[in-house]
This record gives C-alpha cells, sequence and structure tokens, in this order.
C-alpha cells in the first residue's frame, strides 16, 4: 500500500498537470476502495472519497512521507465513512469474545474440524463466494472490521492501524484475531458446502 | 479443541501468522502443532481466510470528480517544491 501511496504523493508534489491527474486516480481507487468495504453502499464511498481528497487538497503541504499521508487518508477517510451511517451497513458494536468464536469440542454432534482451502482465482473469480466474504466482513462489528479491513484488505502494518484507529498495537492485534477468526468462522460453512457439492 | 493448550494456542494464531509471535511462543506453537491436527486444520483454514482478504479485488472506482481535481491540480501548484 505504502509504495502506491508513495508514488502518488511524489506525483503530487511534482506540481505537473499529468502527474497530479494520475495521483488523483490512485488515491481515489483507494479511498473510495476502502470506503466501499467499510460503508458496502455506493453513495458513501464516493462521499468519503470526495470528501477525503478535497481535504487533502488543503493539507497536501504538511506530509513528510508515504506512511504520514497513508494513516493521514485512512483516518480522514474512515470518520468520513463512519459519518455517512445513515446509508451504509453497520451491524451494532459489541465485543467478539474468543472463548465464543473458539471451535467447541470433536464430539459426535459436531463436526471435527476440516482442513478447506480457497484459491485467489477463486476470490477474483467466484462472485458467489466474494459476496459471502463481502457479507461476512460487513457483518463484523465495526472496529472489528475497520482492523481487518486496514491490516488484511489495505496491508497497512499493525503500527499504521493502530495510528489510523487511536488505539494501542496491542488493542490491534487483538481486535484482528477476533475478527479473521469470526470471518474464517462465516466463511467455513460455505467453502465446505461448495466443496462437497463438487464432490458430488 | 477444547484442551486448555490448544485454548492458549488459538490466541497466538494471527500473531503466528504474521510473524509478530516472540520466539518462544513461536516454538511452543509449533511443538503443539506437531500432536495437533485440529489446531492444524484451523490454522490453515485461517491462513486461507487471510490470504482471501489479501487477494480480494478493490472494488472500481468511479473517475474524481471536476471539483476535486481543480482542488488538488491548484493544491499542487501552490506546494513548496514548486515556487
Amino acid at each position: 500500500m505504502n509504495a502506491r501511496v508513495e508514488q502518488a504523493l511524489t506525483r503530487l508534489k511534482s506540481g505537473k498537470p499529468e502527474d497530479v491527474e494520475r495521483a488523483l486516480e490512485t488515491l481515489q481507487e483507494i479511498v473510495y476502495g476502502f470506503g466501499m468495504k467499510l460503508c458496502g453502499v455506493r453513495e458513501d464511498a464516493e462521499d468519503t472519497a470526495q470528501e477525503t481528497l478535497l481535504r487533502l487538497a488543503r493539507q497536501l503541504k504538511d506530509f513528510p512521507n508515504a506512511r504520514a499521508l497513508a494513516v493521514w487518508l485512512y483516518k480522514v477517510a474512515r470518520s468520513q465513512c463512519l459519518m455517512s451511517r445513515r446509508k451504509s451497513k453497520f451491524a451494532p458494536a459489541q465485543m467478539l469474545s474468543l472463548d465464543e468464536l473458539m471451535p467447541k469440542e470433536s464430539g459426535a454432534a459436531v463436526p471435527a474440524i476440516q482442513a478447506w482451502k480457497i484459491t485467489p482465482e477463486e476470490i477474483v473469480l467466484n462472485k458467489e463466494l466474494r459476496g459471502k466474504l463481502e457479507d461476512a466482513v460487513l457483518s463484523l462489528p465495526p472496529h472489528y472490521r475497520l482492523v481487518l479491513i486496514l491490516r488484511d484488505m489495505e496491508q497497512l502494518d499493525t503500527r499504521e492501524v493502530a495510528q489510523v484507529m487511536g488505539i494501542s498495537e496491542e488493542t490491534a492485534k487483538m481486535r484482528l484475531h477476533r475478527a479473521r477468526v469470526s470471518l474464517r468462522n462465516a466463511l467455513a460453512g460455505y467453502v465446505r458446502r461448495s466443496q462437497r457439492e463438487d464432490h458430488d | 479443541m477444547t484442551e486448555r493448550r490448544c485454548k492458549q494456542i488459538f490466541a497466538m494464531l494471527s500473531d503466528f501468522l504474521d510473524g509478530e509471535l516472540p520466539a518462544k511462543n513461536c516454538r511452543e506453537l509449533e511443538r503443539h502443532l506437531e500432536g495437533c491436527p485440529p489446531c492444524i486444520a484451523y490454522l490453515e483454514s485461517l491462513r486461507t481466510t487471510v490470504e482471501a482478504c489479501r487477494k480480494y479485488p478493490a472494488p472500481r472506482a468511479p473517475a474524481p470528480s471536476k471539483q476535486v481535481k481543480a482542488a488538488l491540480l491548484a493544491a499542487a501548484k501552490r506546494s513548496p517544491r514548486n515556487k
């Protein structure tokens, strides 16, 4: 992620119109994409991108490096997106308990944990699977959803995630693990079912 | 996956996948995995979930508005390097 932001920042600072336009395309893709993952609604993601990039224009000179710009962009986009929650799908705020997320005993009534696999191609090509992933992400309580999107989809590092969210790195890691486990559990049933159907 | 040890291991899986688990805990986890197929299966499905998120394609963005474009072009012109 930082490589794309770094390239955009260099282009913006060059001041050449063609460079600025290319930088803007990159930043629009980043912020709009983040808005879609977080809000799940196109109009909200468009508003998020518009407002975030207008604010960027006012503060452009304040960014010493790509890391500072990336953290700033996601911080502003996050609050813009949360302000659009009238339209967006936001699950109620709640705590995810690791005890409740942990698979229970592999007794007779509960199937044993089985390995399953999703290939990178499936995520790109299988619309139904992508839809399941999107729904599962949108069903996460907001502060778990945000940490998962920032770390695993936007691929920020733990320090950057903590800075965007204004929390400690330890809290970011704890929330990330619960979000991943919750997502994994949500996908497990679907993936196993579709793999069974493929074998039948 | 109900033993106390599995529960402790379960809490470390994300740090392990991210390479952020301290070396001592890493060795402990690897030793446990050698004898615990359910934990291995769970770890692999968690790894798959993380990979699916990483490969998730970015939604197609609309073109930026004229207002944003004009504002950024003006801001870039004002940038100290261009004075």
